[in-house]
């Protein structure tokens, strides 16, 4: 069960899916810029879900190993990002950025490099436009390259201990006519989220004004 | 874009082109001069006025006539795309001046500068209104009906679903789905649900059903999948457009309904095999019966000549001088040891067929079986154990002890040829009670004698020919083939039935059911034989016998006992001897079966002459006319044919001194 002080309206969720969408819309443009190429991103739907949720919901659409790239981030709301993609489509996505002028040897060897790369262009626009939307600062690490199955991903603890709770998000990729899909999964314990959604309502406020 | 357009003709070119495309209006939002330009259509559809298309709107124009409910939601999609967001689809109402509510498609992208800062926001108003009410029609069908849609382009990873169709499977809702999460939910041996053209040839149809463990409950469900495979023009691919719904019920019903059909076909079977059983049952009793009447009529005519043979050497036996050649009287004694074995086999005979008379008494079985352990211990080998089990509740039955005696004996002994390398032997009484169903004996209390034992047993062809007369798995010379047959004819004869069971290797178990007895009838004492055979002159017997030489015989035997005795070869020449008589006739001994007067009419008319005057029927077979359901009736005596001079002497004698 998600607490009522996190669950997100239809309108909470329409803001913080267009935030985010601004935030891929500025990492399609910088892959552009890195690799040449019509890069598209877009984000059709959020949800915020339990860890063992958000595991299910992972290993319900992907059978395969995960690999993952992953970053935290610190300020008004804290939490971790997992960009997340079916371990067999991370050499596509490596090939399909790196272009393909690569040997398949060459690939696997920059495969974690060229991970670690996209994921943080994509993780560090998402984070800094929500930053910059709801008008407060974030502050990131490095990013880590993971790999596993949902559970492991997502930290499930098998006792059923209380969780935090996890930013469910779908994204698409387009790049070189390849379709890629992966999800951007932002874990955040229950303070966090509630912060979240203050800010949104703030924002909400702020755009909407009296239509709300 | 209508601003770009630049001359009047443009417009209006553009505006057709727009309108045969659908578009019910552009925009172009300058962001960073914060102004809205419109084309005419959108400005109509707003009730702007057109002379300001030109210089353009306020921004917040854009919003003024959507749909209260969808302003807010519209308003956020603006401003992310105002922020930067490169794609903007939304569906929302626009209310127009007339108050008419129309759906709207607006499609539009956002345009950066060199610095990646948003310049313009430029889209497309499409009128989906049609779409949107057929859409919701479709939704409102899908949802009522239980109905899931599908999409699958030849070729794609993911399947367009409707949300009906991700509850039906219990994942979790969305538009898209991985081909191989649907196909994951099948129980496993199943076909794959959206089937992939590289598994080989595509079905014409989707028609189809799949076992499914949903994902959200992992419950077992039946999903009917039907659709159509629809082929690209070019022959390059195809699409599966279908639909998926619930037939779990229906499933079930199903179910159920065949196991009701199931078991109908067993019951018929069952039916079928009692029938045939009971068929089986009844050919076997017909068999009975033919076969018993054959013999029951062999032995009559036999016990006819055995009368005169038994009487004809006695007579010679007693008239041969003690002076003659010894090997005359041997060969006397050899002809009488013949006849009597083949009146003994008569007698069986006659036994088999239910016709031999018998003599119910009130007989006391646990008594009857102490009293035979003696015998049974003589007759059968020491190496087999022999048990008695009756306790005294045994209910009192109506039965001939003597044939009764002579039943278990046979059985006892047949046990004892079944071991020959011993083994145990076990008789019991005990009461049953049966229903009147499954059997051949009427409802009603018996007593079960059953003699168990654990010898050789018998297969089922075997088990089916015991009862027939002459059956024998003896070797040639031990058995007659007629103890079985007796004993089952006496249980017949008696009100009664008799069971076996058996199996090789596994011993044989044979059940007598007679018929429990009236509580209240008290215990015969065994027939006394006379002490004095002989007659006296003044004993006066009228020997009725349509058979000449047995009339001669039965006379000559009677005149050699000491009695006076009269003859008469029918009925009415009897009734004139007994009216014509000063001295009065002690006893009448009459044939059963005679021509013009029977046996017993002939009784009757004597007993108006002479009442109280006694009666011996001689018989090799006993008539309904003195039978009454097997059984002599009150006060009558039957003297069997063949009989002996001594056993003809008896039973006169005994009439007599009553």
């Amino acid at each position: 069960m998600i607490p009522e002080q996190v669950a997100l309206t239809e309108l909470e969720r329409d803001a913080l899916t267009e935030i985010v969408n601004i935030g891929v819309s500025r990492a399609a443009s910088s892959l552009r810029k890195m690799i040449g190429e019509q890069v598209l991103l877009s984000v059709p739907s959020i949800e915020v879900v339990s860890h063992r949720r958000a595991a299910r919901l992972i290993s319900e659409r992907e059978v395969a190993e995960l690999i993952a790239v992953r970053q935290d981030f610190r300020g008004p709301f804290s939490g971790r990002a997992l960009l997340i993609f079916p371990e067999t489509n991370s050499l596509e996505l490596v090939r399909a950025v790196t272009g393909g002028e690569l040997s398949a040897e060459e690939v696997v060897e920059m495969e974690h490099e060229a991970l670690a790369e996209t994921g943080n262009v994509i993780l560090n626009s998402c984070l800094a436009t929500m930053a910059n939307m709801l008008k407060r600062s974030l502050t990131m690490t490095i990013p880590e390259v993971l790999r596993g199955n949902g559970a492991t991903l997502f930290e499930v603890d098998e006792s059923g201990a209380e969780e935090g709770l996890v930013l469910f998000l779908y994204i698409d990729f387009a790049v070189r006519m390849r379709d890629i899909r992966g999800y951007i999964a932002m874990l955040m314990d229950i303070p966090s989220l509630a912060t979240l959604k203050e800010l949104l309502d703030e924002f909400i406020a702020s755009v909407v004004g009296d239509d709300a | 874009m209508a601003r770009a357009a630049g001359s009047a003709l443009n417009d209006e070119q553009l505006r057709a082109v727009l309108a045969a495309a659908g578009a019910s209006g552009s925009w172009d939002w300058d962001i960073a001069g914060e102004r809205l330009f419109l084309d005419a259509s959108f400005a109509e559809l707003y009730g702007l006025p057109t002379d300001q298309i030109r210089d353009g709107f306020p921004t917040a124009t854009f919003f003024r006539s959507i749909h209260p409910e969808d302003r807010p939601r519209i308003r956020i999609a603006v401003a992310g795309m105002l922020a930067g967001a490169s794609l903007f689809s939304k569906e929302f109402r626009v209310v127009t001046p007339a108050g008419k509510v129309l759906w709207m498609h607006g499609r539009g992208q956002c345009h950066l500068d060199a610095d990646d800062e948003p310049l313009r926001f430029t889209g497309l108003l499409v009128d989906v209104t049609e779409r949107k009410r057929t859409e919701e029609r479709l939704r409102i069908a899908q949802s009522a009906g239980g109905v899931g849609t599908f999409e699958y382009n030849d070729g794609f990873a993911t399947v367009s679903v409707s949300t009906e169709f991700c509850v039906l499977l219990g994942l979790h809702p969305a538009d898209r789905l991985p081909l191989r999460t649907i196909n994951s939910v099948v129980s496993e041996g199943e076909l794959a649900l959206i089937p992939e053209g590289v598994q080989g040839a595509l079905p014409d149809t989707l028609a189809g059903e799949f076992l499914i463990r949903r994902g959200d409950d992992g419950e077992l469900r039946w999903i009917a999948r039907r659709g159509e495979v629809q082929y690209e023009a070019d022959g390059t691919g195809y699409r599966l457009l279908g639909v998926i719904y619930d037939v779990t019920n229906a499933k079930r019903q199903e179910a159920t309904l065949r196991e009701l059909a199931e078991t109908l076909e067993q019951r018929v079977a069952a039916e079928v095999a009692e029938r045939q059983h009971a068929e089986e049952a009844l050919r076997q009793a017909q068999k009975m019966e033919a076969v018993g009447q054959l013999t029951g009529g062999i032995a009559h005519d036999f016990n006819n000549l055995l009368t005169i043979i038994i009487g004809s050497i006695d007579m010679a036996s007693r008239r041969v001088a003690p002076s003659a050649d010894p090997r005359v009287r041997r060969s006397l004694e050899q002809a009488m040891k013949g006849a009597e074995r083949a009146a003994a086999l008569t007698h069986r005979l006659l036994a088999f067929s239910r016709r031999q008379p018998l003599d119910p008494r009130a007989v006391n079985v646990r008594d009857l079986l102490e009293g035979m352990s003696d015998l049974l211990s003589r007759t059968i080998t020491e190496a087999i154990a022999i048990a008695i089990d009756a306790n005294s509740g045994v209910w009192m039955i109506e039965a001939d002890p003597h044939q009764l005696e002579n039943a278990i004996l046979n059985l006892a002994v047949n046990a004892r040829d079944a071991m020959p390398e011993g083994g145990s032997l076990r008789i019991t009484a005990r009461n049953a009670v049966h229903s009147g169903t499954g059997g051949d004996m009427p409802a009603g209390d018996y007593v079960a004698i059953e003699v168990v034992d654990n010898g050789v047993g018998m297969d089922e062809a075997t088990l089916a020919k015991v009862f027939d007369p002459f059956f024998t798995t003896k070797d040639v010379g031990k058995g007659t083939g007629l103890g079985l047959s007796m004993v089952y004819g006496f249980a017949k004869q008696s009100g009664g039935g008799i069971d076996i069971a058996s199996e090789p290797g596994s011993g044989t178990r044979v059940v007598l059911h007679l018929p429990r007895g009236d509580a209240s009838a008290v215990e015969d004492q065994a027939y006394h034989p006379a002490a004095e055979d002989f007659g006296r002159p003044s004993e006066t017997i009228l020997v009725v016998e349509d058979d000449d030489d047995v009339r001669r015989y039965a006379v000559g035997a009677l005149c050699d006992l000491g009695y006076r005795v009269l003859e008469a070869a029918d009925g009415f020449a009897a009734l004139d001897l007994l009216r014509g008589r000063d001295r009065p006739v002690d006893l009448l001994v009459t044939d059963v079966v005679m021509p013009r007067m029977s046996g017993s009419e002939l009784a009757q008319s004597a007993h108006e002459i002479v009442p109280g005057l006694g009666v011996l029927y001689t018989s090799g077979y006993p008539h309904d006319a003195i039978m009454h359901e097997g059984r002599l009736g009150e006060g009558v005596e039957l003297l069997s044919k063949p009989f002996t001079m001594q056993a003809l002497a008896a039973k006169v004698r005994e009439l007599l001194d009553r």
